[in-house]
This record gives structure tokens, C-alpha cells and sequence, in this order.
């Protein structure tokens, strides 16, 4: 993970293009699952969708096959490959930490006027525990949608009882991962969590954004920087720490830079020029 | 007369067969025919044989699956929930005499074919019921798993679980299972939304074979046209009495394959003319394709997914020593 600070441009460096193109990656093909497999209920003439421009084809059941099958070797291999590439890198900055459930508890008050929101690392204790959550729904939709595949291939008649228990997962966490999709799309709704938003696209969040609600992450990259650790330049390295690493220049994308409170009101340690190291999460 | 004598010699070819057969294989005794539920079964219909039970009310095949479907059906709720948004709802609970068509109640019935052959025309019966695809996709596909292949071949719809989608009728080319609206799971969970009853088709007489008994079809026929025995014994048979016959066989490679081997002495093609497609009223099109198949490729690509992740995420972490090394490398060096 290369994380910089890049205080000429007010951007903090949040996610590298890897683990963004995981993100879409697992976001898009997700969306096709859920939506391939709505399409493999019996739903498409029922309630009228193939009567909707471009979604004829909602009714024919193998043509949702292809694209649920389709959208799964992403999803699955994605997935995997994050699991795996960040465990083996120890990044551990997602997992959930001690004291997140009662954190979450004041993240969600102080958004509705209840006391101060507590100082966060790099994510909100509740995206720590959704992290978890969304793993585990995933987790259970991959491992039982196998065994219907395999099903499929190879072995149509399979144990009946196996084949429910295997049926009745994948029904159940395709509910919840659904509901889990929507509690992510929530999260996106609420102000302030909207200046996140553009890191997820670009792969950088707004400075001032960062030591106004991040500030233990800051914190983190500073200490870092401070020890010496791994200081590697300005300029991202290609395929170097990181294989690839998002920053907001690269991506043509500026950022409006403090205002001119904001900048008065940092402490004076804070104004420093551009730091980069490697802290690993 | 050329027609008699064509009968004469395949009735000839058949005793001769099944007496042979029987010899190899015991296929003559019921008990070897239904020997537990993991041997994998076929049927042979043999239409060469089948004489439509002309003198009879009710075909003698279509009359035993009636009787032993009797009760099968639960009592239908007297005000059958209107469905949401389309309002479809199939009732056949008033018209249970119906024995010419495919129903929730009558789970098989025989065609009646006249062929124009160059001997003159000839009249051919065909029982019609579920076909026990190799790979039936309205198994494969149900999302509740209510429909599935037991280990014998025979496909069975647990009406407990179904919710009378009809996603199985769609997806089988021959649309075989009839819905019955207003019985089933579905009315305790969101009758108006979700499901509209329960699926029913022909399941072998899984229930029958479990206690060693023949399907009812196959041991009511009195001329024996109907056959159930092992796999390979069945295909054998179907073979030497199509050979026997100068005669056409239809189901071994239908649909990816089926459990049900019908033997004709007219082709295909010509019976399917005589069979308009209707509702409960399948048609016989010759090289039916198993749609699924098609999707095959990309399944095994799912299965090869996680190795697929696993080696991306090997390769990428391996780049990322290599290159946080020669930095590494590169910064010492610079030091120095």
C-alpha cells in the first residue's frame, strides 16, 4: 500500500489502483450476480421486466446463466486474489479492532447530532466490521455457488440433501448480500462520509478531509515518515512497494485546496511538505 | 398385409430379444428392473408394440399412474390467491378427468399418430411423459432445489418445496411440468408476490421403485411396450430391437441424453408432424439441444476461478518482493 501525503494538492493517497481495480472488479460483478440472480427467479414475466427496453431477455433463464457464470469467474477470482495477495502482505488495516462495535455505536450518534465523532484510523470501525460481514457473505455465496456449478457440470444427481444445504446458503446470503449492498449504498448517502467517496474512485481523499476524521491514520503515515521508514521519493513507484499505486495527479483529477480556515486551524506540525512512506496497514 | 407382416416380425424380434436378454440379464423379472434406488434406470417405450389400449376407455398406462396419483395433489384452498402483478392461475383441480393432455392429474397420455407412410397408412401411439433428462436443467436450475435427479434417474419434484414458478416447464424442451395453483408452500410465505403453486410431472414412481415395485405405467402396459431395467441393459435392448426393427430410436441423445428410449418403426420426424405443439401436449422435435450445455465452458471457468485468484495473487505478491527487494537493493547501493 503506498500511502502519501501530497500537502501541495491537499490529497491524501488512500488506495492503490490495485486494490481499486479489486474493488470495481468485485463491485461490478457483484451488481451482475445480483441482478443474473433476481433473473434465475421466475420474476422476468411475472412482474412485466421483460417488457422493459433491454432487459427482454430477463425471462430467458440460461441467457442469465451465461452472465451469472460470466460475472462469477470475476467475482470469485477477485475475491481470492484478495484474500490471499493482502493476507500474505499482513495488511491488516480492514480487520476489525478492539472497542469497533462500541465505536460504531458513537460514529452512528455523532451523525445524528449525538456527541463527537472519536478520531479514526484509515477506516470507520463500522466499515471494519462491514469489511468482515461482507467477507463472510461472500465467503458462503462463492463456496455454495461451486457446488451448484459443479452441480451443474458434473453431478446433477447429487445428494439431495447436500444440494439444499447448498441451495438454501447461497438463497440466504444472496438476501443478505443484497441487503449488505444496500447498507453500503446508505453509507455513501450520509454527508460526511461523502468526501470517501472520490477515494474509491480516484484513489486519493481530500487532506484536510483526512485530519479532520482520520486523524489516527495521519498519525500513522506521519510516525512513519518520521522513523525513516521505507522513504521512497515523491514519484510512485511502477510495480515497485505497491505494483501500482492511485494518486489524484495521475488521474488528471484536482482537488480544491484548503480554505484558508482550514489551513489556519491545522497545528503547525501538520503543515509539512509532502511525506511518502510505506507503513504496510 | 405388408403391415401385418411387419408387425409379425418385430413381435417375433421382440420375444426373441427379451427372451435373450433375459437369459444375460434376468430383465424379464420385475425385481431385477427395480432393484433399489442407485442403479441407474431407463424406460424403453416401444411403440412398435404399443397399441394405444384401443379397446379400453383409458389407456391401461395412463390408467394406473391416475390411480396411483389419486391423492397426490392436497385438497386446492378454495379461494386460490390472485397472483401479482400477472394474474396467471392454473385450476385443474375441476377438470381431473382430463386424460389427453398433460395435467397436475394426469401425469402421462398417448398420442394418437396417423402416419402417411409409402405402404400405406399407418397408425402409431406415443405415451407421452417426462422424458428423465441425463441433466435436466428444470432439476439444475430450480432455485429451491425442489426439483432433482436421484441417483436411479428418475427426476422428482418434492411438491413441499416447490413454489410453482414454472422455471422447470420453461427450461424443458418439451414443457412437461403442469402447474396447480392454490396448494403448496407458497401460500404460507407471500402468496400474492411469490410462487403460484406447485409443479407436477411423472417422477417413475420413485416411491414405487423404493419398495421394489415397477412404475405403474410399465406394469399395467399388457403388451409389455413399456420396459424399465438397468441403464445398459435398456440401451442394449433398445438397439437390437431398432436394428430388428429397421426401426428409429428417440431420447438416448435428446436433450444431452434421457432415461427414456423410445423405439419407433417410423422416424421421428414424421411422428413430430402429427404433434402439434400444445399446452400438455409436447411436441417430439428431433435433435433437441441441451441448452445448458452451452454454458458449460464458463461453469468449468467458475470452478477454475479460485485457482485462477490464488496463481493472480502468487504472481503479484512475487512482483512485489522482486521489486520492493531491488529497491531495496538499489537504496543500499546508493548509501554506499
Amino acid at each position: 500500500m503506498t500511502e502519501k501525503i501530497i500537502t501541495e494538492k491537499n490529497l491524501v493517497v488512500r488506495h492503490s489502483k490495485l486494490e481499486l481495480i479489486e474493488h470495481w472488479a468485485i463491485a461490478v460483478s457483484g451488481l451482475v450476480l445480483l441482478l443474473t440472480g433476481i433473473f434465475e427467479l421466475p420474476v422476468g414475466k411475472r412482474y412485466y421486466i421483460i417488457t422493459i427496453p433491454g432487459l427482454e431477455w430477463s425471462a430467458d433463464f440460461i441467457t442469465s446463466l451465461y452472465l451469472h457464470y460470466s460475472a462469477a469467474i470475476v467475482f470469485t477470482a477477485a475475491g481470492i486474489f484478495h484474500l490471499f495477495y493482502h493476507g500474505w502482505r499482513g495488511e491488516k488495516g480492514l480487520l476489525p479492532r478492539k472497542g469497533d462495535f462500541a465505536q460504531s455505536l458513537a460514529v452512528i450518534k455523532s451523525l445524528f447530532g449525538w456527541g463527537e465523532e472519536p478520531p479514526m484510523h484509515k477506516y470507520l470501525p463500522e466499515q471494519r466490521l462491514a469489511y468482515v460481514g461482507m467477507a463472510f457473505i461472500m465467503l458462503m455465496l462463492i463456496l455454495s455457488g461451486l457446488l451448484k456449478t459443479y452441480k451443474n457440470i458434473y453431478a446433477p444427481d447429487m445428494s439431495h440433501t447436500v444440494l439444499l444445504f447448498a441451495t438454501w446458503i447461497h438463497n440466504i446470503f444472496f438476501i443478505l448480500f443484497f441487503l449488505a449492498f444496500g447498507a453500503h449504498m446508505a453509507a455513501i448517502v450520509l454527508r460526511p462520509n461523502w468526501p470517501m467517496v472520490r477515494g474509491i474512485f480516484t484513489g486519493s481523499v481530500r487532506l484536510d478531509y483526512a485530519r479532520h476524521r482520520h486523524s489516527l491514520w495521519l498519525d500513522e503515515i506521519e510516525q512513519n515518515h518520521a522513523a525513516g521508514e521505507t522513504v521512497t521519493g515523491q514519484s510512485a513507484i511502477a510495480c515497485g512497494p505497491d505494483p501500482v499505486s492511485a494518486d489524484q495527479p495521475e488521474l488528471g483529477q484536482e482537488s480544491p485546496p484548503p480554505s484558508e480556515g482550514e489551513t489556519e486551524n491545522r497545528k503547525p506540525e501538520e503543515r509539512k511538505e509532502t511525506a511518502e512512506t510505506q507503513p504496510g496497514q | 398385409m405388408q403391415e401385418k407382416k411387419s408387425t409379425d416380425l418385430s413381435r417375433r424380434s421382440f420375444l426373441k430379444i427379451s427372451a435373450g436378454a433375459a437369459a444375460l440379464n434376468c430383465l424379464s423379472l420385475p425385481a431385477e428392473a427395480a432393484t433399489g434406488t442407485e442403479t441407474q434406470l431407463s424406460t424403453i417405450i416401444d411403440l412398435n408394440l404399443c397399441d394405444g389400449c384401443t379397446g379400453r376407455k383409458i389407456p391401461a398406462c395412463v390408467d394406473a399412474c391416475r390411480t396411483i396419483n389419486k391423492n397426490r395433489i392436497p385438497p386446492v384452498v378454495a379461494n386460490i390467491p390472485e397472483p401479482w402483478p400477472r394474474k396467471t392461475i392454473e385450476d385443474w383441480s375441476k377438470k381431473k378427468d382430463v386424460t389427453d393432455r398433460l395435467t397436475p392429474y394426469n401425469f402421462i397420455y398417448v398420442h394418437k399418430a396417423e402416419i402417411d407412410m409409402a405402404g400405406g397408412p399407418k397408425t402409431i401411439f406415443v405415451p407421452r411423459r417426462c422424458m428423465h433428462c441425463d441433466n435436466p436443467a428444470c432439476a439444475t436450475i430450480c432455485p429451491f432445489s425442489a426439483n432433482s435427479k436421484k441417483k436411479n434417474g428418475a427426476v422428482v419434484i418434492d411438491q413441499n418445496l416447490c413454489f410453482g414458478g414454472a422455471k422447470c416447464k420453461d427450461v424443458c424442451p418439451w414443457e412437461i411440468p403442469q402447474r396447480q395453483s392454490g396448494v403448496g408452500i407458497y401460500l404460507k410465505v407471500l402468496p400474492g408476490f411469490m410462487g403460484n403453486g406447485v409443479m407436477y410431472k411423472c417422477d417413475l414412481c420413485n416411491e414405487r421403485l423404493k419398495e421394489g415395485n415397477l412404475p405403474g405405467c410399465v406394469e399395467a402396459c399388457p403388451r409389455e411396450a413399456l420396459l424399465i431395467g438397468r441403464r445398459s441393459d435398456m440401451e442394449k435392448i433398445a438397439g437390437e430391437r431398432a436394428r430388428a426393427q429397421n426401426g428409429y430410436i428417440y431420447g438416448k441423445k435428446e436433450n444431452g441424453g434421457t432415461s427414456t428410449l423410445y423405439i419407433s418403426p417410423v422416424p421421428f420426424e414424421l411422428l413430430n408432424k402429427t404433434m402439434e405443439k400444445k399446452p400438455g401436449q409436447p411436441a417430439m422435435q428431433p435433435d433437441v439441444v441441451r441448452r445448458m450445455a452451452g454454458t458449460d465452458p464458463l461453469g468449468k471457468a467458475v470452478l477454475a476461478a479460485p485457482l485462477l485468484g490464488l496463481a493472480a495473487a502468487g504472481f503479484a505478491y512475487a512482483c512485489n518482493r522482486f521489486f520492493r527487494r531491488r529497491e531495496q537493493v538499489k537504496k543500499e547501493e546508493g548509501n554506499d
